[in-house]
């Protein structure tokens, strides 16, 4: 982005740098959820091998719903970056 | 000091840009009213053409697989609600086949910039208008299941858990709505930091990341569907 001024050069710093946080923060989030819900689908399997096709469903169903908090980070993300810091 | 001039590559990106037109002086985001309409279509096409072909011996395809999904439907709002709101079930499923639709319009590109075929979802106009319809719907019947007195009673029962009720009831339709709209949003955006990439280095980049676009698009309008169902659930019991 052309930074015309410092105010400007400002903006632009501070929108990429509020971007990587967020992207940063909400794969901090995503990992350790997607981690613990892949834990506990672990554990399930090893005790109930024939309870596998449930664990399974409800795994992919918390994956969505920890990838949901992730994504919003993104799209505040690219708010951040496309949007506020120009 | 600032360099004069310097730019970044991600310059050239501009998000969420939508074809407007303005009427009675509200600003119109005419491609997701289009798309919204196309996707409709599409559904009670599908709809319609099942209805055709229904029959009770050996099913066709298309008949099975919605045979299944509303099967997995049904089960699921029978084992959480019970009898009692029988429009549950064709709600659930049509916000599920909707939402899908609607998600992988993604899949078509045109090139043009700002997208001619947009998924409608990514536009917060549509979501957080299915969001406020879904809330509405189980609010309402939550009060007429349980009457206006145990509803509002039931917010204050165990009472210090009464703000963080108060605030889940915000957070419902809030949460559903940006959820979708962040998932389908930053696939969009995706595209976009990709297209930065030249165009013989690009394809298995994109390729990749549209199959997971849609699966990503299929799990959101599942879990759509689940979380109204649930909602649902939980207005109308009465230990919550």
């Amino acid at each position: 982005m052309a930074a015309t001024s410092v105010q400007n050069a400002i903006a632009i710093a501070g929108g990429l740098v509020g971007g990587g946080l967020a992207l940063g923060g909400g794969a901090i989030g995503a990992g350790i959820g997607d981690g613990v819900a892949g834990n506990a689908l672990i554990n399930g399997i090893a005790r109930q091998p024939e309870a596998r096709g449930q664990l399974t469903a409800s795994f992919f169903l918390t994956v969505g719903l920890v990838e949901a908090a992730y994504f919003i980070n993104l799209a505040f993300a690219a708010l951040f970056v496309f949007v506020l810091g120009k | 000091m600032i360099p004069a001039g310097a730019a970044l590559p991600t310059n050239t990106i501009e998000v969420g840009q939508h074809i407007t037109r303005t009427i009675f002086g509200l600003t119109v985001n005419v491609d997701t009213v289009y798309t919204t309409v196309i996707a409709g279509a599409i559904v009670i096409g599908l709809g319609l053409w099942i209805r055709r072909g229904l029959t009770s011996g050996t099913p066709n395809k298309p008949q099975l697989i919605f045979e299944v999904i509303v099967d997995a439907v049904q089960r699921q709002v029978e084992e959480a609600i019970g009898p009692v709101a029988p429009f549950v079930v064709p709600l659930a499923v049509t916000l599920f086949t909707f939402i899908l639709v609607a998600n992988w319009l993604s899949v078509i590109p045109s090139g043009h910039h700002p997208e001619l075929l947009p998924p409608p979802t990514a536009d917060t106009n549509l979501t957080f208008a299915m969001a406020l319809l879904v809330t509405v719907l189980f609010t309402v019947t939550g009060v007429r299941h349980r009457g206006i007195g145990p509803y509002v009673k039931g917010f204050f029962k165990p009472v210090l858990l009464s703000p963080v009720k108060v605030i889940e009831e915000f957070a419902k339709p809030l949460s559903l709505a940006l959820r979708l709209f962040g998932n389908i949003f930053a696939g969009g955006v995706m595209v976009s930091v990709i297209s930065l990439i030249p165009a013989f280095l690009l394809w298995p980049f994109n390729a990749a990341w549209k199959l997971f676009d849609m699966f990503i698009g299929g799990i959101q309008a599942f879990i759509f569907a689940f979380l109204t169902i649930l909602y649902f659930s939980f207005a109308i019991s009465e230990e919550h």
